[in-house]
């Protein structure tokens, strides 16, 4: 299987050439959460998600509200 | 009169709480309950599974009434903070932000430059824009100009627990303003948060005297106590100050008199 290398919250993580922003989610255990995701600084809504397809060098961020003043 | 209005929400509690610096997920939900807030500061952070009660969204979401306010901490530019107010955004489903963009990470002073670049273009984007700003009237007049719903000044350094050391600006904040003005930072005791509401703040925004307390559920519950006494007395109107004594007795003179 090829995979591809993409950077996640700032680390570089492999994986399947193909995989979505929703198996992203999946195979980090974030399926369940309310989070945001940003691909190359553009917001990807929940619905677009099993459709964007994540690509070589994407920068992705998996954002969660924690506490803050 | 009695409720706090920002943009189209409207407020029976005047107490904002923050959410940061708890011990534990459960210590800040049982604070916010028992201070009865309505308005809740949250921050945006990197998912990481090993650490999945970081994750305030759930537990918040549960308490009926609560609304989120999210804040752009860790931005230190405009561009930063309307990237972070966006995302925001989209998270809590709420047109709130507070606006909070500070480079300096020793003093955590606003940049008031940048500060007004982002609020003028989220106001525009049709966000409820709460900037937290030094107590400036002259930036706080130029922000209520560029559509923000309130100003939030620092009553000092955020955390320091120094209290109402900008007092006298504030006071001249509240006296030009035609948006709510919300003391934010700095507060250590529910006295101080009494003394911001009696001068003439529509709420105080309160989180490290809270989060820290032995008993942050009791001090929450205390400084929802002395927000509200502000209130009522500055409604019901402080009497004048004298230079000297005013008698709340007659003064006869029976007891000195010859017999």
């Amino acid at each position: 299987m090829s995979t591809i290398s993409i950077i996640l919250n700032g680390e570089r993580k492999e994986v399947p050439a193909g995989a979505s922003v929703a198996d992203l989610l999946n195979s980090v255990g974030a399926e369940s959460q309310n989070v945001a995701v940003v691909v190359n600084e553009h917001i990807v809504r929940p619905d677009a998600r099993a459709s964007v397809l994540l690509q070589e060098n994407d920068q992705v961020e998996i954002l969660v509200f924690a506490g803050g003043g | 009169m009695n409720s706090l209005r920002l943009g189209s929400y409207t407020f029976s509690s005047r107490l904002i709480l923050g959410t940061g610096k708890f011990s534990s997920a459960s210590a800040m939900i049982e604070a916010v309950r028992a201070s009865g807030t309505q308005l809740v500061t949250v921050a945006l952070r990197r998912f990481n599974r090993e650490q999945l009660e970081d994750d305030l969204f759930g537990p918040l979401s549960e308490i009926e009434g609560l609304t989120l306010m999210p804040n752009t901490s860790g931005a230190a530019t405009a561009r930063e903070a309307v990237k972070a107010a966006r995302i925001s955004r989209e998270l809590s489903g709420s047109p709130f932000i507070k606006v909070e963009i500070h480079p300096n990470p020793h003093h955590l002073m606003p940049d008031p430059i940048e500060t007004w670049e982002a609020c003028k273009i989220l106001a525009a984007e049709g966000f409820i824009v709460m900037p937290y700003i030094p107590a400036d009237p002259v930036l706080a007049k130029r922000l209520e100009e560029v559509g923000c719903s309130s100003v939030m000044p620092l009553g000092s350094a955020i955390g320091s627990g120094q209290g109402l050391s900008t007092a006298e600006m504030v006071k001249l904040i509240i006296r030009e303003s035609n948006i709510p003005v919300i003391v934010d930072a700095g507060l250590r005791s529910p006295s101080e948060a009494c003394a911001a509401m009696e001068m003439g703040c529509e709420a105080v925004l309160v989180n490290s005297a809270v989060a820290v307390a032995r008993d942050p559920a009791a001090m929450a519950s205390a400084f929802a106590k002395a927000v509200e006494a502000g209130f009522e007395a500055r409604n019901a109107g402080l009497m004048p100050r004298s230079g000297a004594a005013v008698a709340t007795s007659l003064l006869t003179s029976f007891l000195g008199a010859a017999s």
